[in-house]
């Protein structure tokens, strides 16, 4: 096996922007990503959604490229163009013909230095938005679930437990001098990294970088909230109403061991022997072999984007004729029997090797899968951000591929217990109903 | 809003020359026993992606069950004379693969992804499922039972409602017409019938083996020839279908979801393949109206009045027959508004040339897009085996760019005045029958449904 060795060059400019380079000629096709180390984790309080609000504004207008510009000059230039609002970063991303590269750094830039929305702007997205959270959430069955469903329940810090898509009266709230005030705090140049990977010579990649976002001053640094949770002591449970499907579901959320830790890596193992697909030992005894569920599946969602208290959650649809309670007894058996137990030698291995290769498939492609090199960006975004070390990209599997059977067994005893989890049961209210 | 800070350039840059598109050489090859291989090379990672298709799926299966082409693929890996459901799970997980199986109505496909390392013991299980599956009857039951809660569940999900009226519609008696089965005939299948089908369909004459990624292909070849070699099987004789109806006049079908806070709208009219000389020419219409974000659709619906988070247009081209759609979840206020908008944006294109600069952004966009699949092994693989199923030229990669950029306005007007049917557009609304119907009725002949399929009136 060849270790990985991915071409990454690292800068900081004087106003502080990270920018990242990752050179790959393969084809002419260029990926530019912007991120800023703020999430809807630590959006304002009373400001539920804000984030995500904010996001879509940075699509409305700036200084150069008024509205409906920035994306008619991506497309136009045979490009495709997103952004996304996480835990604890936001990100806007392109990929295009080469060629484009300068015209996408300076929408980038444009849209760094001076945003320039109004409120009919603002009226506009708050709509694009509620219908986004009505065909996504609302209208949807078991929308919402358990993302939007989990954090209440397993969390006290109203940072890690609040409505992330955003409540409909805190939409409605949001001013445009709160787009401007939240602009001016976390969208400074000293807050982000500009990432540019595929078909660049790395010298024209800074040069470019150089040329259009020296200039952006620096601001004070942000001041995050903290979102550390006071310490659990027993198992919290919550129920959620079901609208339109027909069949019971549980969430289980685990607390992940902390950030880069040896015991982040083994947990990672043991999330790939729980929920690795068809062979993973939740769907392989809840649905294959006892046949009491219909969906099993979940885990750790992103394990390198996170920057704060995080689950790894199995999401499962049982059968109404089974009950919540024999389905999470079965569950709870599943996780006994690893904590008793541990994993076999030849097991491990088998996790190894499907670990490695999930890695580089997202290195490849990853969320959003349209995008080349989407997942590659995604890493490097945040482990200059978190970590200030994008070279983590070539050597943080070893720590992975490291893991011992004794730590595996170790983690599944200390951290896969009732007082580190929440549970939410979804409940059909049409089954109800028909009951009554 | 603005905030204060110094200023660099004001004006756009210009792009700088474009670097030649350049596709990877495709390898051909026939073995004795009539499976077509294709491989192609792509170094990104260390893995590679592969496709093994069989042209027979849910059409072909028609008057055996709806939906049987598909069950028999969910069974494959629950079993084959080798080895049990387990030790295949554990073999993928050791081996760093995934893999599915899946039919649609045109093919059934075997779709899995692995360390080039690993890549002849990938090939061996690809292949023991492809020709010595067992069908095992505790399984059969198990997935038979987990079919029947799925089409359950799909009955709750808008898109699916809209798209199961709208595909009755335009198809009626077409076996293009079922999307899903109903719970009695998934009740209905049996064990044998899979056996017969899995026989029939899963043939090297009737399949063509894709590879693309990071392998020599003389040596993936040898492999090749190795493991499928011994495969035999004949090509099936295809199944003659009915001509689907051509609606006349705009109707409009209501699918009545009480409780619903949203409206899905689905509109569609036939269209054509991708075989078919107007594609592209369709392809960039499509592209310009809602197929792209800078699309006048988004623009209108979305970026302008706020009705609609993600409306969008596709040309749906199935092997046999192709679509026109435009969707959009819209606020259950503002569905007449929508629908006089989605119309009134088909009826402009269909009325007036489109400016050259609003051509040549999308002709960029389009082929732009189209070289992205270079990027990725994934990406590439789609191309490659859209080609295939459609037996398109082989040189369709290298020829796409200059295609595209030979259409004139005067083309697009052409396409959106034949495909674009705007007068006998079928309408699919799925709502909240109070909070609707009256917008609906304005827009043609209705008809109302509930979410089980079944008309009321």
């Amino acid at each position: 096996m060849k270790p990985l060795q991915i071409p990454v060059e690292h800068k900081a400019l004087a106003n502080g922007l990270h920018v990242v380079v990752a050179a790959d000629a393969t084809a002419p096709v260029v990926t530019v990503g912007v991120y800023y180390k703020i999430g809807f984790r630590l959006e304002p309080q009373g400001r539920s959604g804000f984030a995500h609000l904010f996001e879509h504004m940075m699509f409305q207008g700036s200084e150069n490229a008024a509205k409906m510009q920035h994306i008619k000059l991506i497309n136009s230039s045979g490009g495709v163009l997103n952004g996304s609002t996480m835990y604890d970063v936001t990100n806007y991303y392109e990929a295009v013909p080469s060629n484009a590269l300068e015209r996408v750094l300076w929408l980038e830039a444009d849209r760094m230095r001076a945003l320039k929305v109004d409120d009919e702007n603002l009226r506009n997205q708050r709509d694009v938005v509620k219908e986004e959270v009505r065909v996504n959430v609302m209208n949807q069955p078991y929308g919402g679930f358990p993302w939007l469903d989990m954090p209440p329940v397993a969390f006290r810090n109203w940072a890690n437990a609040h409505n992330f898509y955003g409540d409909f009266a805190d939409l409605d709230a949001a001013s445009l001098a709160d787009v401007q005030t939240f602009f001016r705090t976390y969208y400074v140049p000293n807050n982000a990294v500009l990432l540019i990977l595929g078909d660049v010579n790395p010298t024209d990649g800074f040069a470019l970088a150089e040329k259009h976002f020296a200039s952006i001053p620096a601001g004070p640094a942000p001041k995050f909230a903290d979102p550390a949770e006071p310490k659990q002591s027993e198992e919290r449970r919550g129920d959620v109403v079901e609208r339109f499907g027909t069949l019971p579901a549980i969430a289980v959320g685990y607390v992940l061991p902390q950030r880069r830790t040896a015991d982040w890596c083994a947990m990672a193992l043991l999330d790939q022997a729980l929920h690795g697909g068809r062979a993973g030992r939740i769907y392989r005894e809840l649905v294959l072999e006892k046949q009491l569920a219909v969906e099993a599946d979940g885990g750790i969602d992103d394990i390198f984007g996170y920057n704060g208290p995080s689950q790894m959650t199995t999401r499962l649809l049982h059968k109404p004729e089974v009950s919540s309670d024999a389905t999470l007894a079965a569950f709870d058996d599943i996780i006994s029997e690893i904590q008793q137990k541990g994993i076999t030698d030849s097991e491990l291995e088998q996790l190894k090797v499907k670990w490695r290769s999930d890695y580089f498939a997202t290195l490849e492609g990853g969320r959003g899968g349209y995008m080349p090199k989407y997942g590659l960006m995604h890493l490097l975004a945040c482990f200059t951000l978190f970590d200030g070390q994008p070279q983590l990209v070539n050597t943080i599997l070893d720590g992975f591929l490291a893991v011992t059977m004794e730590r595996v067994q170790n983690v599944a005893c200390t951290y896969l217990k009732p007082e580190n989890r929440a549970i939410v049961f979804r409940k059909p209210a049409a089954v109800s109903q028909e009951a009554a | 809003m603005a905030t204060q800070a110094p200023r660099t350039s004001s004006t756009v840059p210009a792009l700088a020359p474009e670097r030649e598109v350049r596709w990877p050489q495709r390898t051909k090859a026939k073995l004795a026993n009539g499976l077509e291989v294709i491989l192609v090379e792509s170094h990104t990672i260390p893995k590679f992606h592969g496709e093994l298709f069989f042209r027979s799926g849910d059409a072909a299966a028609v008057d055996r069950g709806v939906s049987l082409a598909e069950m028999t693929a969910t069974m494959l890996r629950t079993g084959t004379t080798k080895s049990t459901s387990r030790e295949i799970e554990e073999r993928l997980r050791g081996l760093g693969a995934d893999l599915s199986v899946s039919a649609g109505q045109d093919t059934s496909a075997i779709s899995f992804a692995g360390l080039s390392d690993q890549a002849e013991p990938l090939l061996q299980l690809v292949h023991e499922l492809a020709c010595q599956a067992s069908f095992p009857a505790p399984q059969f039951e198990r997935e038979r039972r987990q079919k029947l809660e799925e089409v359950k569940l799909e009955r709750t999900q808008p898109g699916f409602l809209a798209s199961e009226r709208l595909r009755k519609i335009l198809f009626d008696s077409h076996p293009y017409a079922l999307v899903s089965p109903t719970e009695e005939q998934v009740s209905a299948y049996r064990v044998d019938q899979l056996h017969s089908l899995y026989r029939d369909f899963y043939t090297p004459e009737n399949a063509i083996l894709l590879l693309v990624g990071d392998f020599e292909p003389a040596k993936m070849r040898d492999a090749i020839e190795k493991v499928f070699g011994t495969w035999s099987g004949k090509r099936p004789i295809p199944r003659e279908s009915p001509v689907p109806p051509t609606p006349h006049g705009r109707q409009v079908y209501l699918v009545h979801v009480p409780g619903a806070v949203q409206t899905q709208i689905l509109c569609g009219c036939h269209a054509i393949t991708r075989k078919h000389p107007d594609w592209i020419k369709l392809a960039l219409t499509n592209s310009l109206y809602g197929g792209a974000f800078n699309s006048r659709l988004v623009m209108n619906i979305r970026e302008d009045k706020g009705y609609t988070y993600s409306p969008r247009s596709a040309v749906n081209p199935l092997c046999q027959y192709g679509y026109f759609s435009v969707s959009a979840a819209v606020r259950n206020e503002v569905v007449a508004a929508s629908l006089t908008e989605i119309f009134y944006e088909i009826d402009k294109l269909r009325s007036i040339p489109v400016p050259e600069t609003e051509l040549l952004d999308a002709q960029n966009y389009l082929t732009g897009v189209f070289s992205m699949g270079l990027a990725t092994q994934s990406g590439l693989l789609s191309q490659i085996s859209t080609l295939a199923l459609n037996e398109l030229p082989d040189d369709y990669l290298e020829t796409y760019r200059q295609k595209v950029r030979a259409l004139t306005p005067a083309d697009v007007l052409a396409a959106a005045r034949t495909y674009f049917d705007s007068a006998n557009m079928q309408i699919v609304v799925v709502g909240d029958r109070s909070q609707i119907e009256s917008q609906g009725a304005l827009f043609g002949e209705f008809k109302l449904f509930d979410s089980s399929g079944s008309l009321i009136s």
